[in-house]
């Protein structure tokens, strides 16, 4: 395996301006604030987290779509971070996306054919004929008609249209397929469907995913590695057996134990966090751990003076988290996360620390 | 006992293209203090049901039929005048979208006010106090300075908080909460299904939990029914329907979906698209997507029917009793053994 793209340090600054004529800029939203990863050929890393935590963000910025105001890009081996217009479009053939939003993200005036084939066009690919056996064989590999060519989008379904977002992202074999949120406009039904066709594209084409979600079920059955992200920062990464069985951020904690369970005796019997209030706005986030004010484990003194960094998890180097009191075992219910280990400085019970 | 009791009801929508079957003959009561979940995908008719025994569908457009019997009262097809003492006040109704259900451009004060002032004989100052104390109850941060804001200033998972004020501000009897979680995050959907699991004890209501996430079904509802093409395809209590689902929808619906505690590689999928209301298939409505449709199901409709588990446990199938409970025990094993390899 080799490493398809590194991202170090990324940052995504947006200016919040004042006034018309002369726009003084009076802040900024840190949208995206120090991510790093790198992505294996043929891995699918998925990303996690609230609305507002810079998820989609950071996902325009690594196609260029968005400007990074800073950090690097290096994909297949080459730094595209700052890459000019004319320079960056070979690049764009490798590196596709798909988006949330099956209705908003086909042109509703165009043919299924000139949508699905528009990258060919654009990039110059084929004759007008090798295009459109290019595309009917796209449209059949991901589960819709040839036939379908010359339709228009508002004769599909949700589900339907979806596949003619995946077909159009694969129809000039990119390398790094970034799903945003793909399912999460559709019904459980066809979510599977669609589920499942990323996965057996993945293994036909050798894609690569970034796969961008909020549903933490959603992420397990498709990644290999999950990213977990709050306010623009990740707090956590880890392989997707670590994270489940052993979550080591409270954050981490408190989404896995938000999920419903769709079985009434285990849902009833599980240990739920609840967490309070809402993310806070990135215009002016929190100080130090950006978690501190909705966090379980709180310590007034560190958590909101001394920013944790990503370290690695005792035995498992792939498992980094950013915590100064991370979770002991899983799973724990409020109480439990509440009793956090001793710290010099403040006095609460050491109780739990010797059950481990 | 029943505070709500439907039977049979029909609503049929007149379109240029022909005439759509949205709900076809659905009955269910439900109970004071009792939470019933209805799951289905989109299309399944569920929302429509309960526009229709709201009153809220166009009576130029729609042809309505059946019965609802609401406190011993039948209130299906009373003039607008009558029902406007119901709606509101002894039924509350929350909806998916909390920001398109507000209004933009009113204080969240107003809006609470109106609704307190529109059923009830108060005064202006004695209806802000009720809104305040509503929004409290709601655990709305700093409630007596925030009834002064705008939808906008509020958060997602805030807005759907006012939309349960409101819907809660005359103390219903019953609350109808189409989709409320569906547009929030997974932590705010927590926190706002934990806020209504506790309104419903404090108010004594009886909720119907309109949602197509079954785990949210697992979590608050007593009884579900499961709706398909315009029909309820299968009734249970939450318990047996989760242990035993009768029908292969319900089958279809609970392998697809993606659960944190199974690894299996594939999701089951159901193949194919749901139904279309205005031509729908002959006989059962799922057999063009039911691996098991043999002749009969694409010619006959199947009655809701009790199987061998008992009266309360209801579902639409032609397949034989031994049959279904052999194809169910097969599935059961396979979704298990993908569980303990978690």
């Amino acid at each position: 395996m080799s490493e398809l793209l590194a991202v170090d340090n990324l940052q995504k600054y947006f200016p919040v301006t004042r006034g018309l004529v002369f726009q003084k800029e009076v802040g900024q939203v840190k949208a995206v604030d120090g991510v790093s990863f790198t992505l294996e050929k043929g891995e699918t890393l998925g990303v996690v987290g609230e609305s507002g935590c810079g998820k989609s963000t950071m996902a325009r910025c690594i196609a260029r779509l968005l400007e990074p105001t800073g950090g690097s890009i290096t994909f297949d081996g080459r730094e595209i971070t700052h890459l000019k217009r004319n320079d960056m479009r070979p690049v764009r053939r490798d590196m596709m996306m798909v988006f949330q939003d099956p209705y908003a993200s086909l042109n509703a005036r165009k043919r299924v054919g000139s949508i699905v084939g528009e990258p060919l066009e654009v990039h110059g690919i084929g004759t007008d004929q090798d295009r459109k056996r290019r595309v009917q064989e796209l449209l059949e590999i991901v589960g819709l008609n040839p036939e379908h060519y010359n339709r228009f989008p508002h004769e599909f379904s949700g589900g339907q249209r979806q596949r003619i977002g995946i077909a159009r992202a694969l129809v000039i074999n990119p390398k790094l397929v970034i799903c945003d949120e793909p399912v999460s406009a559709l019904d459980v039904s066809v979510q599977a469907q669609i589920l499942n066709l990323l996965k057996d594209l993945q293994q036909d084409f050798d894609l690569t995913y970034i796969f961008i979600a909020h549903d933490l079920n959603v992420v397990r059955h498709v990644s290999d590695r999950v990213m977990v992200m709050y306010l623009g920062k990740p707090v956590e990464t880890a392989l997707k057996q670590d994270l489940y069985t052993e979550p080591k951020h409270p954050y981490t904690g408190a989404l896995l134990s938000a999920v419903p369970i769709a079985e009434p005796t285990a849902g009833r019997a599980r240990k739920q966090i609840v967490l309070t209030g809402d993310v806070p706005s990135p215009l002016n986030p929190p100080t130090a751990c950006r978690f501190h004010p909705r966090c379980p484990r709180f310590v007034d003194g560190k958590c909101n003076v001394d920013e944790p960094l990503l370290t690695p998890a005792p035995g498992q180097p792939e498992h980094e988290f950013a915590c100064h009191f991370p979770l002991e075992r899983w799973p724990m219910d409020e109480d439990e996360i509440r009793r956090r280990p001793a710290f010099a400085g403040t006095t609460t019970s050491p109780a739990p620390a010797s059950a481990e | 006992m029943a505070i709500l009791d439907v039977t049979d009801l029909t609503t049929r929508f007149r379109t240029d293209d022909g005439i759509v079957k949205a709900v076809s003959g659905v009955s269910f009561s439900l109970d004071k203090g009792k939470t019933l979940g209805v799951v289905g995908e989109s299309g399944s008719g569920k929302s429509v049901t309960f526009l229709t025994l709201m009153g809220l569908v166009d009576k130029r457009h729609a042809e309505v039929s059946g019965s609802v019997i609401f406190d011993g009262d039948e209130i299906l097809g009373l003039s607008s005048s009558r029902l406007r003492n119901i709606r509101g006040k002894r039924i509350g109704m929350i909806f998916q979208d909390p920001m398109t259900s507000l209004n933009p451009v009113k204080k969240i004060g107003w809006q609470l006010e109106e609704a307190v002032m529109l059923h009830n004989d108060v005064t202006k100052d004695e209806a802000r106090r009720r809104a305040i104390e509503i929004l409290k109850e709601v655990e709305i941060p700093k409630a007596d300075t925030r009834v002064d804001d705008y939808p906008h200033q509020f958060s997602g998972g805030m807005r759907q908080r006012v939309m349960i004020a409101m819907a809660l501000i005359n103390n219903p009897e019953v609350l109808i909460a189409d989709e409320p979680t569906t547009a929030l995050d997974v932590t705010t959907q927590a926190q706002i299904l934990r806020l209504m699991t506790k309104l419903q004890q404090d108010h004594e209501m009886a909720i119907v939990m309109i949602t197509h996430d079954l785990g949210v079904v697992a979590e608050l509802a007593d009884d579900v029914l499961v709706m398909y093409g315009g029909r309820v395809v299968e009734e249970a209590v939450v318990d047996d329907l989760f242990a035993k689902p009768e029908m292969p929808y319900t089958w279809g619906l609970l392998g697809s979906l993606p659960r944190l505690h199974v690894t299996s590689e594939r999701l089951e999928q159901i193949p194919g698209q749901p139904p279309s209301l205005l031509h729908p298939p002959r006989g059962c409505a799922f057999n063009p997507r039911c691996a098991y449709a043999f002749d009969r199901c694409r010619e006959e409709l199947p009655e809701l029917r009790a199987g061998a588990v008992g009266v309360d446990h209801r579902f639409r199938c032609h397949l034989a009793d031994e049959d279904r409970a052999r194809i169910w025990e097969a599935k059961k094993a396979t979704l298990e053994r993908e569980g303990s390899a978690a």
